[in-house]
């Protein structure tokens, strides 16, 4: 390849990375692929690219001489078609192909996490506050829950399944919780064992560390009418009590189910 | 209900693969123009002149290079290209390359983190000790090995290149060379960008195809435990800085195989094994995964008798 062709070519691909990066953070896209810390770097990322393919472009005469004199190794593209395919194609279709989610069987495959000690950034329960002497927790060193906990125009507390999963394993978490009216997004996913009367089934969110990649599918169980029914992987919010039974000799968490409806993907995607 | 072993899907692959490129593009893009700079500004064997005279020093100071200039196992590759080719051996950079990963303050906090509650200092000590010691290791045996068994062809011609105009840049005018630098970055991100995109596509298969639960039988003893974690880190491609938080959560794994997870998946991943391929020669990746593999895994089944 000459080293006009070369600088062409490389200024061209260059700017189609560039474009996609950009578009995805633009458009919001990036939000179900990366945790937020990655999103600042994927775009600057983006317009870096962009930039430099335009610089390819504006220093053609400046790089001209010197290209010329060098070997094809020192062009800034020296591959052929089949190196262009490889880094355009599979790029593009993939920006085609992808739905911004995983199907249940991708769930399924990566097995679904219905214990906090198996999630990543689980930390081993402190013991709560002293008493004072008076026998009772010292004055506000214990916060008011209905401080950090956010509730519906009904009053139900609106809670993430990860949320839930913690209270199952630390008591304090759990007093937060128990016996009290919850709302919770996830998405559908159907028991496949444990559910001999079938009238549960698993409400699923991704726990990301960085990127879609290395999601965690996080689930708690859900109590429902029998024969309750959606789509695999079906968004659904669920209002209901959250209970905590002694299952198999742990502590699990299970929402008594009041109602459940077909409902929107939260704005976040993942849990973090 | 009985689930396949393998059971692929298009949307999810392009799923997770375009996540995997997102997450990878900034750190390639940074080790790339950082080698572009370092092909225009940084004089031939000026490294050599820092590094100890003794090769064992050498390969030892290089391991720990990491401390200073910290570099994710992804932009690693097309820096040490360019270094080789200003005159860095190949064995004190093969050292910088396999310990850079996981001898840096990022990824000793991120284990810190990670294991709070599971013997953390410990673990991160041993992490960071082991991880020194094995990239040591290889830098000393690659010492031992004909440059051209370890180096492509092309990279080769480089060092020759390189040694022929140690001077760099250094008579251009600074445009000319920033300029030189640019496309020199571009190169080297172009060539790394497609060893890539084929580890990131192999990675998401295993990724989302396989059934992940294959894996859990193995934990129970510390002699299979410890190969399918390493096994584990190689199809799952993770970022050493936050493969920590992903290893702390295989709680019926014992310590060691979590080790072995954290010190093998920096070194030696699928995506990794492509993006090697665009320095070294095909055979010398292969045995370099198949060392890596051996030497980390007789390591940390011998390190079973410790209880983190």
């Amino acid at each position: 390849m000459s080293a006009t062709n070369s600088r062409f070519t490389a200024s061209a691909i260059l700017l189609v990375w560039g474009i996609i990066l950009v578009y995805f953070q633009l458009s919001g896209r990036i939000t179900s692929y990366l945790h937020p810390d990655f999103h600042i770097p994927t775009f600057v990322a983006g317009i870096v690219l962009l930039a430099i393919s335009g610089a390819l472009l504006f220093t053609f005469q400046t790089a001209g001489p010197s290209q010329a004199n060098d070997c094809g190794s020192r062009h800034p593209f020296g591959g052929g078609i089949l190196a262009i395919a490889l880094l355009l194609a599979p790029l593009l279709c993939a920006v085609w192909i992808s739905q911004g989610r995983y199907s249940a069987n991708t769930v399924m495959n990566r097995g679904i996490v219905t214990d906090s000690a198996q999630l990543p950034t689980f930390f081993s329960p402190v013991d709560p506050d002293l008493p004072g002497e008076s026998g009772t927790p010292v004055d506000g060193s214990m916060m008011d829950p209905s401080l950090y906990l956010k509730k519906n125009a009904e009053g139900y507390i609106i809670a993430e399944t990860v949320d839930l999963l913690y209270g199952a394993s630390e008591e304090g978490m759990r007093a937060d919780f128990e016996n009290k009216d919850v709302e919770v997004k996830g998405q559908f996913i159907s028991m496949r064992t444990g559910n001999p009367n079938g009238d549960r089934f698993q409400l699923m969110r991704l726990f990301v560390m960085c990127c879609a990649a290395d999601a965690r599918p996080v689930a708690i169980t859900v109590q429902a009418k029998p024969g309750t029914q959606f789509p695999e992987m079906t968004w659904v919010k669920v209002l209901g009590k959250a209970t905590f039974p002694v299952e198999g000799g742990r502590h699990i968490a299970v929402i008594e189910a009041s109602a459940i409806s077909e409902t929107e993907p939260p704005a976040e995607s993942f849990n973090y | 209900m009985n689930q396949p072993w393998f059971s692929f899907s298009l949307p999810d692959f392009s799923y997770a693969f375009l996540s995997v490129l997102l997450e990878g593009v900034p750190f390639i893009l940074l080790g790339t123009l950082m080698s572009g700079l370092i092909d225009q500004f940084l004089p031939a064997r000026v490294m050599t002149r820092f590094l100890p005279r003794s090769p064992f020093a050498g390969v030892c100071v290089s391991a720990l290079l990491g401390l200073v200039f910290p570099m994710c196992e992804c932009g690693i590759v097309p820096v040490i290209r360019r270094l080789i080719a200003k005159g860095l051996p190949v064995s004190n950079a093969v050292a910088y390359m396999l310990a850079a990963p996981i001898v840096n303050p990022i990824t000793a906090l991120s284990t810190y983190a990670a294991f709070r509650g599971q013997g953390a200092a410990e673990f991160t000590v041993l992490r960071l000790g082991l991880g020194f010691f094995i990239a040591a290791l290889a830098g000393i045996a690659v010492y031992n090995l004909s440059i051209g068994s370890v180096l492509k062809k092309e990279i080769l011609e480089s060092v020759a290149l390189g040694s022929a105009n140690a001077g760099g840049g250094g008579g251009a005018p600074l445009s000319r060379r920033l300029v030189a630098a640019m496309d020199a970055g571009v190169r080297d991100f172009l060539d790394v960008m497609l060893y890539f995109i084929v580890g990131a596509a192999a990675a998401s298969v295993f990724g989302t195809a396989v059934d992940q639960s294959l894996f859990l039988p193995l934990a129970l003893h510390d002699w299979l435990a410890v190969p399918s974690m390493m096994a584990l880190a190689g199809i799952l491609a993770l970022c050493s800085s936050s493969d920590a938080f992903v290893a702390a959560t295989f709680v019926s794994f014992p310590a060691v195989a979590k080790l072995a997870f954290l010190v093998f998946g920096p070194m030696m991943d699928l995506k990794l094994v492509f993006i090697y391929a665009a320095v070294f020669r095909r055979r010398f990746v292969f045995g370099l995964a198949v060392g890596l593999f051996v030497l980390i895994g007789l390591i940390c089944v011998r390190l079973s008798v410790i209880t983190l």
